[in-house]
């Protein structure tokens, strides 16, 4: 190439020889490229290229846009020739010489894929953006680019480096490895983004033919995808956890939501039938493999005698072919296949032969040890073969089953000496436990958490005693992409610290002419279904008993009664409330004129309101939360809708302490699940929060506003209303974005916040 | 009055699960107000029909609303062209006349409607027609039985504790398989081998209980899904019809249990 050859020249040449060389190789390339110019454009582009030549960025730059730049004009136009030498200029100061060089090279390969001007107007504008704000991370994508828009559409490839910038926030190293693929987050969304079907996207269809099917609820988790394409993944069950790759390569569409329905149908027999772990002993590495292949067959035979139909999911994956060379993993899955597909000939007399053995009539299909007994004996039949086998590199085929390790006893882990149970009983118990903590609370919306909360028990312990067991994933909303990124910002429930129970009542004590004016209040207040009254003075239809009855009077002589009239009324309450506290660093700063923080000021406001509510009988919850980062967003229950307002809920409220930052959006999300699940005619989140949604990953001050703006829309969908109250002088503009005009309510006298509250409460559930 | 009307002539089906015909025999005897507690579709009503042919009583029913008023079970006053005349309730017809009165789905009717029945389900076993300033003695055959489902309703419907204390209760639920397939295929008429496969699809269904489902599909649903194989229809296509679609409206468990259903079959 003949951009080496210039650099080679550097280190032989006298400087002005090198120079007049350069030039005059600058000079010949520019003649060759105007020829891809029409007229009109050639003075602009000359321009430009000399305006690189001059800017001292070497000799490199400039010959590679030189040479290259021309070629745009053939796939797209002139104007996107000459435009990207201003990119080109950019790269040489923001980042390094190497980049800029390379651009001009890239930007053809990305005219050539992206085929329109639109889309490598996409492309360049991300670069450039990418230029900007994470230099370091250009190279690693320029030199992908190939790779990536042959997967990737412009737009596609725009989402895919918003999410790196968003997931990695300030961190260059985070970056580098994001874009140059080392970090998994990285295939993921890149997977994501491709519209390949990932297993969270299946979840919860997933996890509920696996309940439906074999009445199981093991928990849950995806591996990240596979970096490396040699150790292709397969599903693996340990500790009781199942583990499920986040995407099958190659599967796309239907069929991969089929490979996973068959993985977990299998996972399911497995749980079913599987119920000692086989020990290891004096087996040989091949041996091993057909046991467990054996079983496999075994448990699946089982689960179609149960279910038939489950044979037209796990057939179509079996595609091994009678003929071919005789290798032993092509054995082993033409075995595979003789003992699942009654329909397939097999001439290999040891396929044969295991296959007689399988299916010998005195064979007991619910004894696991038939399959140690042939597959040691066909595990002999091979070592004669002296075929190599090389049980490091064999992945297990096909692709649906699980690599068995959960099968075998390996005898070097105390843990499994012990407890001899074998892996898929407790991951059965493991199932039962999740039952019965389901039975208490609501069931439909807690089935993640229970999962969830089973598997993370065991490290929170260790980790943390203030955080509990509940984790979860939330989506959220990139204005920029329109739409949501799934499992993106995590909320954790820790547990509210305690703090003095007194206070919630000196406050009552202190506020005493608010508390008579709320009780007065409640006794006033409704709010409900409409009820039918009968005999109504007024009304909008007849009472027709009542009339009857007027009409007998008249007859008898009586004086009928007037009131004849039905109505409908609302008449007793039923509304449900979740209070959502705003609990981040900046609820600590002074009220002015006062002795109180703002924080001190939500908890006396959220004593009042709370008073109120527990005196009407409505069901209320109140939860804070602040965030660090989108990896910890904390969340704590003061109250739950299901317990009393007792001591305990009134030490934590006052036990509430300000820290962190406000990511809003994820915090509602969460909140809105307890919601959800009441029986009420109304729903109602009140939101009281001092200021701008904001977090310390995100710098972009809209991305927080907006993801907040669309949980509110969703949220009116459910018919859960939303109700905000803002803290924060001038915080009209977000709040009227996020909550809509009249949904929110600004206190700028802070120190009369708590009687404003309830009035609020009052006025807004009337 | 004449009641034949109201009387059950030929034998309802019925397959008892347990000893609730014995249960419901002994409780006839001594004129107990009866309770039937249970999901929707597993045979309360039937179970009525058959014991009010069994003991051959008439049976007269109720289907409870919301908007019910006790006039509409007592009865109440009419006009007509000479005067006004009393129109007798389901209710007071039933207890004149000596009828079982059978209160269908009772929550779903206002709390001071369920009160009128207070003093026909104690030892007194009177009716008072306040209107007409009469009271009622029950007749010696009158039986009051009430259904009440647990599961659906919400919280803010529930009887009065005054109300479940004047009861005994039978506890339904599905039937076993095995007598669950022979009400199948004695309803259908579809062979023993689909009503199986229904029933193990049906107990896919009813592990999504909780899980998003209210209920599970009911015995009632299972036959519909068979005769609509009776009548030709391809197993899978009549349980998408009967037994997947009326049952919920979300997507994934519509897709989990079909897929489920793919496996059964």
């Amino acid at each position: 190439m003949s951009t080496t050859s210039t650099r080679g020249k550097y280190s032989v040449f006298p400087q002005n020889k090198v120079n007049e060389d350069v030039k005059q190789e600058q000079q010949i390339l520019i003649q060759q490229g105007k020829k891809e110019f029409s007229k009109e454009y050639i003075p602009h582009w000359t321009l430009a290229c000399d305006k690189l030549a001059s800017a001292g960025y070497g000799a490199v730059i400039p010959l590679s846009y030189i040479r290259h730049s021309p070629k745009l004009v053939k796939h797209l136009n002139a104007e996107a020739a000459i435009n990207l030498a201003s990119v080109v200029s950019l790269a040489a100061i923001k980042v390094n010489r190497a980049a800029a060089e390379m651009l001009p090279k890239v930007a053809v390969i990305a005219a050539h894929d992206t085929k329109s001007m639109a889309g490598f107007i996409t492309w360049i504008n991300v670069i450039e953006e990418l230029i900007k704000i994470a230099p370091e991370s250009v190279l690693p994508v320029l030199e992908r680019t190939q790779k990536i828009l042959k997967t990737l559409t412009p737009d596609q490839f725009k989402s895919w480096v918003l999410a790196g910038l968003r997931s990695t926030g300030d961190d260059t190293l985070r970056q580098i490895q994001y874009f140059s693929f080392a970090d998994p987050e990285s295939e993921k969304w890149f997977r994501h983004e491709a519209g390949d079907i990932v297993y969270t996207d299946l979840e919860r269809k997933l996890k509920l033919y696996l309940l439906a099917l074999w009445n199981l609820q093991p928990p849950i988790r995806d591996l990240p995808p596979s970096l490396s394409p040699l150790s292709a993944r397969r599903i693996t069950i340990s500790n009781g956890v199942v583990q499920v790759p986040e995407v099958f390569t190659g599967y796309h569409g239907v069929k991969a939501e089929q490979i996973f329905r068959a993985g977990l149908a299998h996972v399911g027999a497995h749980l079913k039938y599987s119920k000692t772990k086989f020990k290891l002993g004096k087996l040989k590495p091949i041996q091993v493999t057909l046991v467990s292949l054996l079983e496999d067959a075994r448990i699946e035979h089982l689960a179609m005698q149960e279910y038939p139909g489950l044979r037209n999911l796990w057939l179509p994956f079996h595609e091994a072919k009678a003929d071919g060379p005789q290798i032993i993993p092509l054995l082993l899955a033409r075995l595979t296949r003789a003992l699942i597909d009654k329909d397939y000939h097999d001439g290999n007399g040891w396929v044969q032969k295991g296959r007689e053995m399988f299916f010998h009539p005195d064979n007991d299909f619910m004894d696991a040890n038939m399959c140690r007994r042939i597959g040691s004996l066909l595990g002999n039949d091979l070592g004669q073969l002296r075929a190599q086998f090389n049980a490091k590199t064999y992945v297990i085929e096909p692709p649906y089953r699980d690599d068995n390790m959960g099968l075998w006893d390996f005898g070097d882990n105390q843990e499994n000496e012990e407890d001899d149970k074998g892996i898929f009983i407790e991951a059965t118990q493991m199932n039962k436990e999740e039952s019965d903590d389901a039975t208490q609370d609501d069931k439909n919306n807690q089935e993640n958490e229970e999962t969830e909360k089973q598997y993370h028990a065991r490290e929170s312990e260790e980790k943390d005693r203030k955080q509990s067991n509940v984790i979860v994933r939330y989506p959220e909303y990139d204005y920029l992409t329109g739409e949501e990124r799934p499992n993106w910002s995590c909320i954790i429930e820790y547990f509210p610290e305690f703090g003095d129970s007194n206070k919630i009542a000196r406050i009552l004590e202190t506020h005493t002419d608010l508390v008579t004016r709320i009780t007065k209040l409640i006794q006033t207040a409704k709010v409900s279904l409409p009820e039918r009254l009968h005999y109504q003075n007024v009304g909008e239809s007849l009472d027709l008993d009542a009339c009857i009855n007027a009409s007998i009077n008249l007859r008898t002589g009586q004086i009928p009664d007037p009131r004849i009239y039905s109505t409908t009324e609302r008449k007793h309450r039923d509304l449900s409330v979740l209070v959502l506290l705003d609990i981040s660093n900046s609820t600590n700063d002074m009220v002015k004129n006062t002795q109180s923080s703002i924080l001190e000021l939500e908890i006396q406001a959220t004593a009042l309101l709370a008073y109120a509510m527990s005196e009407l009988n409505d069901p209320f919850a109140i939860s804070a939360f602040c965030s660090d980062s989108k990896e910890d967003v904390h969340y704590y229950r003061i109250k739950n809708f299901n317990s009393n307002y007792n001591s305990t809920a009134q030490a934590y409220l006052a036990g509430l302490r300000g820290k962190l930052s406000t990511r809003l959006g994820t915090a509602m999300r969460h909140g809105v699940k307890d919601l959800k699940s009441q029986h009420t005619h109304r729903r109602l989140m009140l939101v009281i929060s001092d200021g701008e949604p904001s977090d310390i990953d995100v710098d972009d001050r809209s991305y927080l506003v907006e993801d907040a703006r669309k949980v509110v829309r969703s949220l009116s969908r459910l018919g859960i209303d939303v109700f905000c109250v803002g803290l924060e002088k001038g915080a009209e503009n977000y709040l009227n974005r996020i909550f809509g005009r009249k949904n929110y309510t600004l206190v700028n006298n802070l120190s009369a916040l708590p009687a404003r509250l309830t009035n609020l409460y009052f006025r807004l559930t009337a | 009055m004449n009641l034949d009307s109201y009387s059950v002539t030929s034998e309802p089906y019925y397959s008892p699960t347990h000893n609730e015909v014995e249960l419901f025999e002994a409780a006839y005897a001594c004129r107990m107000p009866m309770m039937l507690k249970g999901p929707t579709g597993c045979g309360k009503t039937r179970f009525v029909e058959y014991m009010a042919w069994k003991l051959k009583k008439p049976l007269i029913t109720v289907s409870c609303h919301e908007d019910m008023t006790a006039s509409d079970l007592v009865g109440r006053f009419l006009l007509d062209a000479n005067g006004t005349i009393w129109h007798d309730g389901p209710l007071t017809l039933a207890v004149r006349n000596g009828a079982i009165c059978y209160l269908d789905e009772i929550v779903e009717a206002r709390q001071d409607t369920s009160v009128v029945i207070h003093s026909l389900t104690d030892n007194r076993r009177i009716l008072s027609l306040e209107k007409k300033n009469e009271v009622v003695k029950a007749h010696p055959d009158f039986q009051i039985v009430i259904s009440y489902n647990p599961g659906y309703q919400s919280v803010l419907k529930d009887l009065k504790e005054s109300t479940k204390q004047r009861f005994g209760a039978i506890d339904f639920n599905y039937p076993k398989a095995d007598d669950e397939a022979k009400i199948i295929t004695h309803e259908s008429g579809v062979d023993l081998q689909t009503a199986t496969t229904l029933i193990k699809i049906a107990d896919r269904s009813r592990n999504l209980k909780g899980h998003g489902l209210d209920e599970g599909a009911s015995t009632r649903m299972l036959i519909y899904a068979a005769e609509l194989v009776a009548k030709g229809i391809p197993l899978a296509e009549a349980c998408e019809v009967a037994l997947v679609l009326p049952i919920t409206d979300d997507q994934d468990i519509r897709n989990a249990l079909s897929s489920a259903i793919a496996a059964c079959s």
